[in-house]
C-alpha cells in the first residue's frame, strides 16, 4: 500500500491545492499533514466527537470520515478560512470569545464551523433547545456546554448583520 | 476594582489562537526529520508473554526500529513509580509492583504496552506492527475490584498477595463502634461508585527529540505538570539527568487529573529518539486513550451513619475496595485514602469517623486522580447518607443538613482536616432561593398531571483544595512537597512576564494570573505576558490539579510582586530623592507621602535597569523576583447544589430540568472563567451520575472503550445552569482564594441521585443511572407493595 | 467477551459420510468463511489463515484449528484459536453431533467463541451477530459441500 499515491485539486479556504496521497488519507490528514492547517483536530476515531469539523461545498462535515480523493474539485473552509488571520473575526468567532464559549480550545474549531452550519440550517434565531439537539455530534468535556449554547445564540444573532469576514465566508 | 483586576470578568487573552486554529497542541507540532511511533498493545487482560518475533516488521517499508520490553531492560530504562507511599495498618509498606514501559514477560491488561514500531510514516509504523508475532499465553484475570482479594482469584502481582496493594485506615474505631451503639437511628448504604474515563478532548502525545551533540532530550508533552515530567524520568526512570531533559508542555487540550501523571509512552518517545537518531512523535487515538489513559473512581463502598433522635449525626463508617488496575499509577495510592477519607466529615459536625481502604490491583488499565480525586466518593457517601438518613427518618433534607453543619472555625474534623472557614447555612440558603425550594411541591403536582416523577436533591459538599502544605501532605507520605514557584520579570519599558510553575489546560491562567499583576502593578493586562509549561524557562513547579492554580500558584505571583514592589520602591526612592519609608504605590504611580512628587511604573522599571540613579553596590541594578509560596492549609471550597429531575416512568428515562449551584470560592478573580470551571465540573458529574461508566467483562476486556459504547455528555443533556456563589475569604493564603475546579464534579453526582430516588422513591440505584437502570428500579419499587 | 450460539442441519447422507467431510482439509477450508489458507500439520491439526470483519475493524488472523474429542463416525469439536495482530484476538471452538435421522445425518452443533483486544472494544456490539453469521455460514456451506458430494 504505502508508495503508491494518487493525485487530489481541491479549493482550501480559496486557494487552489493538489496533493499526491497514500489513498487512505483522509481529510483531516490532508488538512493537518500535508497543508499544515493543524486547526482543525482529532479527538476520537469513531465520527463522535466533532473536534474535525470543517465545511465541504458550504455544509459541516466531518473530516475524519472522508477520504481525500473523495473531495477531487470540492471547495473546502477550515476555522482558518472562517476569518482572515489578523483581520476582523467572524461573528461565531466573537461569540465564542465575548461568551466565553472555550476552555481547553481543543473542540472549539469544530464547534464553530459546525455552528456555522446550523445558522446556515436552522437561521439566526436559535432557541437552547434547538442548539442543544443540533450539538448532538460536537463532544466537550470542558465547559458543560451552557456558555457554547450562549455563544451560538449570540452568533446565530450577530451573523444576521453580516459582518466582513462572515460574508468573507459564504 | 479595576476593568481588569481582581474580580473583573475580562474576556480571555488566550482566546483568538483557539477560535482561529493557531493554538499549538503538541500534535501541531513537526520536528526536522520526525519519525513516528505505534505501539502495540496487549489483547489480553493477563497473558505471559513467551516470545516476541519482530523480524518480519523489521523489514516491512521505512521501519527504524521495534523495540521490546527486552531493549528497554536492556538499556537500564527504569520502571514508572508511584510517588506517594501509604502504610497499611500494620505498619507495611504498600505493595508497588514494577512497572516498565513496555511490558517484559507479562501482561497486566488490555492496552499494556507490548513493543512499539518506528517508522518514517505512522502508516508504516502501524502496517509493521501488525507483521509483530507475540507469542500469548493467556491467564485467568481479574476486573473487578470486590472479586480480586477473594481466594482463587488470578495472582497478578507477585509482589500483592491476595492482589491487595494497602489495607490502610484512619479514624478511632472503636469510639465509632461505641457512637453506633447509642444510636436512635442508623442508615447503611452499599455504593459503587462507578469507574471512568477521563476523555479529554485532545488524546495523549508526546514528541522526544534527542540532541546527541550536547546529550540533551526534549520532549513535548501533553502533561499538566512538565517539571514534576522531568523530575519522574530523570530521577526514577533514568532517562537523563534532570538537567539535560527540557520538557514543554504547549497548548493542552484539557486534563481532569488525567494529564497529571507519568506514562510510559512519553518515556519511550524519549528513549526511542536516541535509539533511532530521530525526533519521535506519538499521538494517541482515541481507542488507544481507552487503554492507556489512567481511569477514575471505581470504588465499592458499605457505609454507615447514626443518629441521635434529633437527627444529630453521632458517627460515620465506611469500607471501601479501590480499584487502582494493574499498576499503581504516579499518585494513585493517594486518591483512596488521603483524598477521600479525610473528607467524610462533609460539612457537619460528625464526632466519630472511621474509615477502612483496601486498595487492589485488576487486570484493567491503571486507576488515579480524575476532576476531584477522592472528594467526589467521599461527597458521594456522606451526602447519600444524608439524604437517604432524612428520608428514613421522615426529615426534611435540607433541614437535617442545615440542624448538622459545622458552624464554627476553625474546625477540627475526626479525620485530619481542620477547616478555616466557611458559611454552610449561607449557601444553602440562597440555594433554596434560587432553586424555587417552595414552589417545588407544585412543580411536581404539575408533572405527576402529565404523567412524569419530579423530585429533588442535594449536594451540600465539601472539598480541601489548594493542594497542598508540604509539611501536611509530607507527614502523609507524599514523595513531593506541593508548594508552587513564579518569577516576575519586569522589562525596562515595564512591560511584565510572570513564569509560573502553574499549568494551564483550559483554565485561562494567562488571563487571570495576569489581572492579579494588573491589579497589583496598575498596568494594562495587555502589558503582562503569563508563560508556562517550559522547564527551560520556569526554574520549577508542581502543575496543576487538585484546585491549586489559584490558591497555591497565583500566591506564589503575589509573593513575588510583593518583592517586586519592595524593590521598586527602593529604586523610586532614588529616583526622587526621598526616604523609602515615604514611598507609596498606588495605580502603578510611586509617590512621596505628603508631597505631589511621582514617578510612573515605566519611569522606574527604566530606572531599575539603567542604573543611573543609584550605586549598583547598594541597590543591584534589575527588576525581576522570585518566589516559592507554601500554603499553610488546605482550601476548603464548599457549596449547596440542588438539582431537580423529571423522570419519565414509562422509559426510564431523567431529564434534568433545573440546577442550581451556589458556591464559596472565597476571592474570585474572574467571575466569568470561574461559573464556566463550575459549568465544567458540573457536567462530568453529571455524566457520572447518568451515563458515563467503564465497563469490564469478567474476562477483562473493556466492552466500553469507543465514544460509540462510552457515553459522554452531550449538550441535550444539560439544563441551562443556574451558578451563584457566597463568600468568606481564605484565611490561608494571602489572596483569599480558595479554588473552582473540582467543585462541580465533586458535588453533583450526588445531587443527581438524590433527586432521582427522591422522584422514583426508591434508593435503588447505581450509577450511571441510565434509562434501564432507573426504569428497572421503578419495576422493582413497585412490585414490592403487590408481592407484600 | 464470550459469546454462546446453536443450531442444527439435517443432511440427506449417512453420518459416515458427513465425517469423512468434517475431516477433509479441503471441505473445511471451503466451508470457513474467509479462510484464505489451512494447512494440515498433522491428523488433527492445521495453520489456517482466516480475514474476519466484524463491525469496523477487519483482521487476518493466523492461528491453529485443531480437532479433539474424536468419536467417529459421531462428532468432534473442533477449536480454533487466532492472533488478529493490532485487531486483537479470537478463539473458539464447536461441539458438533452426528446422529442418523431418516437415513440421513442430524449435524447438531453448540458453539462458544471469545474475542479480545480492538475487536472486543469496538466491535463488541456486533460480535454476537458476526459470529452467528460465521457459523452460520460455514454449516450451510458444508452441508451445501456434503449434498454435493
Amino acid at each position: 500500500m504505502a508508495g503508491e499515491t494518487a493525485a487530489v485539486s481541491m479549493t482550501v479556504n480559496g486557494k487552489p491545492i493538489t496533493a499526491n496521497v497514500d489513498p487512505r488519507t483522509l481529510l483531516v490528514q490532508l488538512l493537518r499533514e500535508h497543508l499544515r492547517l493543524t486547526g482543525t483536530h482529532v479527538g476520537c476515531d469513531t465520527s463522535q466527537c466533532g473536534a474535525c469539523v470543517v465545511q465541504v461545498n458550504g455544509k459541516a462535515i466531518k473530516s475524519c470520515t472522508v477520504l481525500a480523493l473523495q473531495l477531487q474539485g470540492a471547495d473546502v473552509l477550515t476555522i482558518e478560512g472562517l476569518a482572515p488571520a489578523d483581520g476582523p473575526l467572524h461573528p461565531m468567532q466573537e461569540a465564542f470569545r465575548e461568551n466565553h464559549g472555550l476552555q481547553c480550545g481543543f473542540c472549539t474549531p469544530g464547534m464553530i464551523m459546525t455552528a456555522v452550519d446550523i445558522v446556515r440550517r436552522k437561521g439566526h434565531d436559535l432557541d437552547d433547545r434547538t442548539i442543544r439537539e443540533e450539538l448532538e455530534g460536537n463532544i466537550c468535556r470542558c465547559t458543560g456546554y451552557h456558555n457554547i449554547v450562549k455563544a451560538i445564540a449570540a452568533g446565530a444573532r450577530a451573523m444576521r448583520g453580516g459582518g466582513a469576514a462572515a460574508k468573507a465566508a459564504e | 476594582m479595576s476593568a481588569t483586576g481582581i474580580g473583573a470578568a475580562v474576556r480571555r487573552k488566550e482566546d483568538r489562537r483557539f477560535i482561529t486554529g493557531t493554538g499549538h497542541y503538541t500534535d501541531d507540532i513537526n520536528r526536522p526529520g520526525q519519525a513516528y511511533a505505534y505501539f502495540l498493545r496487549s489483547p489480553h487482560a493477563h497473558a505471559t508473554i513467551k516470545s516476541i518475533d519482530i523480524k518480519a516488521a523489521s523489514k516491512m517499508p521505512g521501519v527504524l526500529a521495534v523495540l521490546t520490553g527486552a531493549e528497554l531492560a536492556a538499556d537500564q530504562i527504569g520502571n514508572l513509580i508511584c510517588g506517594w507511599m501509604i502504610h497499611s495498618k500494620d505498619g507495611s509498606p504498600m505493595k508497588m509492583a514494577a512497572h516498565p514501559a513496555l511490558a517484559n514477560g507479562k501482561a497486566c491488561h488490555v492496552g499494556d504496552p507490548i513493543a512499539v514500531v518506528v517508522a518514517e510514516t505512522l502508516a508504516q509504523a502501524r502496517d509493521a506492527a501488525e507483521k509483530i508475532a507475540v507469542d500469548y499465553a493467556a491467564l485467568p484475570a481479574v476486573a473487578d475490584p470486590a472479586a480480586a482479594q477473594k481466594a482463587g482469584a488470578p495472582s497478578i502481582h507477585d509482589i500483592a498477595p491476595n492482589n491487595t496493594i494497602y489495607q490502610w485506615h484512619l479514624g478511632d474505631g472503636k469510639a465509632v463502634d461505641a457512637a453506633f451503639r447509642s444510636a436512635k437511628h442508623v442508615t447503611k448504604l452499599d455504593i459503587i461508585n462507578n469507574r471512568l474515563v477521563p476523555n479529554a478532548i485532545e488524546p495523549r502525545a508526546a514528541i522526544g527529540e534527542y540532541d546527541a551533540g550536547v546529550g540533551t532530550f526534549t520532549l513535548w508533552n501533553t502533561t499538566q505538570n512538565p517539571h514534576v515530567a522531568r523530575l519522574v524520568i530523570a530521577a526514577f526512570v533514568g532517562m537523563a539527568p534532570e538537567h539535560k531533559l527540557r520538557v514543554i508542555a504547549p497548548d493542552v487540550g484539557g486534563g481532569f487529573g488525567s494529564k497529571i501523571f507519568i506514562y510510559p509512552e512519553e518515556v519511550v518517545a524519549l528513549w526511542a529518539s536516541k535509539r533511532v537518531g530521530r525526533p519521535v512523535k506519538w499521538v494517541a487515538d482515541r481507542s488507544e486513550a481507552f487503554v492507556a489513559d489512567a481511569h477514575g473512581r471505581d470504588h465499592v463502598t458499605h457505609a454507615e451513619m447514626a443518629f441521635d433522635q434529633e437527627g444529630k449525626i453521632l458517627g460515620l463508617r465506611a469500607k471501601t475496595i479501590a480499584n487502582l488496575g494493574a499498576y499503581m499509577s504516579t499518585f494513585s495510592s493517594s486518591v483512596p485514602t488521603y483524598l477521600y477519607a479525610t473528607l467524610l466529615s462533609g460539612q457537619y459536625e460528625i464526632p466519630q469517623i472511621y474509615c477502612e481502604v483496601d486498595a487492589v490491583y485488576t487486570n484493567t488499565v491503571p486507576v488515579d486522580a480524575y476532576r476531584g480525586a477522592g472528594r467526589p466518593e467521599a461527597t458521594f457517601v456522606v451526602e447519600r447518607l444524608v439524604e437517604v438518613g432524612a428520608r428514613e427518618m421522615g426529615q426534611d433534607p435540607a433541614e437535617l443538613r442545615r440542624k448538622n453543619f459545622i458552624k464554627k472555625f476553625p474546625h477540627q474534623t475526626p479525620v485530619i482536616m481542620a477547616y478555616d472557614a466557611g458559611d454552610y447555612n449561607a449557601s444553602l440558603k440562597k440555594a433554596l432561593e434560587l432553586a424555587d425550594h417552595k414552589g417545588f411541591g407544585k412543580r411536581k403536582r404539575e408533572s405527576a398531571r402529565n404523567g412524569k416523577l419530579r423530585g429533588l436533591g442535594f449536594s451540600t459538599y465539601i472539598e480541601a483544595c489548594g493542594i497542598a502544605p508540604s509539611q501536611a501532605v509530607g507527614s502523609l507520605g507524599a514523595g513531593v512537597g506541593l508548594w508552587e514557584s513564579a518569577e516576575v520579570r519586569v522589562n525596562p519599558t515595564g512591560s511584565v512576564e510572570v513564569l509560573t510553575g502553574s499549568h494551564a489546560h483550559g483554565q485561562g491562567h494567562e488571563t487571570t494570573f495576569a489581572q492579579l499583576v494588573s491589579e497589583r502593578l496598575g498596568i494594562p493586562i495587555d502589558n503582562i505576558s503569563v508563560v508556562h509549561g517550559d522547564t527551560d524557562k520556569v526554574q520549577f513547579g508542581m502543575g496543576t490539579y487538585g484546585s491549586r492554580s489559584g490558591a497555591v500558584g497565583m500566591s506564589a505571583i503575589a509573593k513575588a510582586l510583593d518583592k517586586i514592589e519592595a524593590k521598586a520602591k527602593k529604586v523610586a526612592a532614588h529616583m526622587l530623592e526621598a526616604a523609602e519609608g515615604d514611598i507609596e504605590f498606588k495605580d502603578g504611580k510611586f509617590s512621596v507621602a505628603g508631597t505631589d512628587k511621582s514617578a510612573a511604573w515605566g519611569d522606574v522599571t527604566l530606572n531599575a535597569y539603567i542604573a543611573h540613579k543609584f550605586s549598583g553596590q547598594e541597590l543591584e541594578p534589575g527588576l525581576k523576583e522570585g518566589a516559592f509560596y507554601d500554603p499553610t492549609n488546605f482550601t476548603f471550597p464548599a457549596g449547596c447544589h440542588i438539582c431537580e429531575v423529571e423522570v419519565d416512568p414509562e422509559t426510564g428515562n431523567t431529564d434534568i430540568v433545573a440546577w442550581t449551584a451556589v458556591d464559596d470560592f472565597g476571592v474570585i478573580v474572574n467571575p466569568m472563567i470561574v461559573e464556566g470551571q463550575v459549568h465544567g465540573g458540573i457536567a462530568q458529574g453529571v455524566g457520572q451520575a447518568l451515563c458515563e461508566g467503564a465497563v469490564y467483562d469478567k474476562d477483562g476486556q473493556l466492552v466500553t472503550g469507543s465514544f460509540m459504547d462510552y457515553c459522554m455528555p452531550r449538550a441535550d443533556h444539560l439544563p441551562a445552569l443556574r451558578v451563584d456563589t457566597t463568600m468568606t475569604k481564605c484565611p490561608s493564603n494571602p489572596l483569599g482564594i480558595k479554588g473552582c475546579g473540582e467543585a462541580g464534579a465533586i458535588a453533583a453526582p450526588a445531587a443527581v441521585i438524590n433527586a432521582i430516588t427522591d422522584a422514583i422513591g426508591s434508593e435503588g440505584l447505581t450509577m450511571p443511572a441510565t434509562p434501564h437502570v432507573v426504569w428497572a428500579a421503578l419495576q422493582k419499587a413497585n412490585s414490592i407493595p403487590k408481592a407484600a | 467477551m464470550a459469546m454462546t450460539m446453536n443450531g442444527e442441519y439435517e443432511l440427506p447422507v449417512p453420518p459416515q459420510t458427513v465425517w469423512e467431510k468434517l475431516n477433509d482439509a479441503a471441505t473445511l477450508k471451503a466451508c470457513i468463511p474467509g479462510c484464505e489458507q489451512l494447512d494440515k500439520t498433522s491428523d488433527t491439526e492445521f495453520q489456517a489463515v482466516a480475514t474476519v470483519k466484524i463491525g469496523p475493524v477487519k483482521a487476518k488472523f493466523k492461528g491453529k484449528v485443531a480437532l479433539s474429542d474424536l468419536d467417529p463416525p459421531n462428532g468432534y469439536k473442533i477449536s480454533g484459536q487466532g492472533d488478529g495482530g493490532v485487531a486483537g484476538f479470537a478463539k473458539g471452538g464447536a461441539t458438533v453431533r452426528l446422529t442418523p435421522k431418516n437415513g440421513g445425518t442430524l449435524l447438531s452443533y453448540n458453539v462458544d467463541a471469545q474475542i479480545g483486544g480492538k475487536l472486543a472494544q469496538l466491535g463488541q456490539r456486533l460480535v454476537n451477530g458476526a459470529a452467528k453469521k460465521v457459523a452460520d455460514d460455514f454449516f450451510a456451506n458444508f452441508a451445501n459441500a456434503v449434498k454435493a458430494g
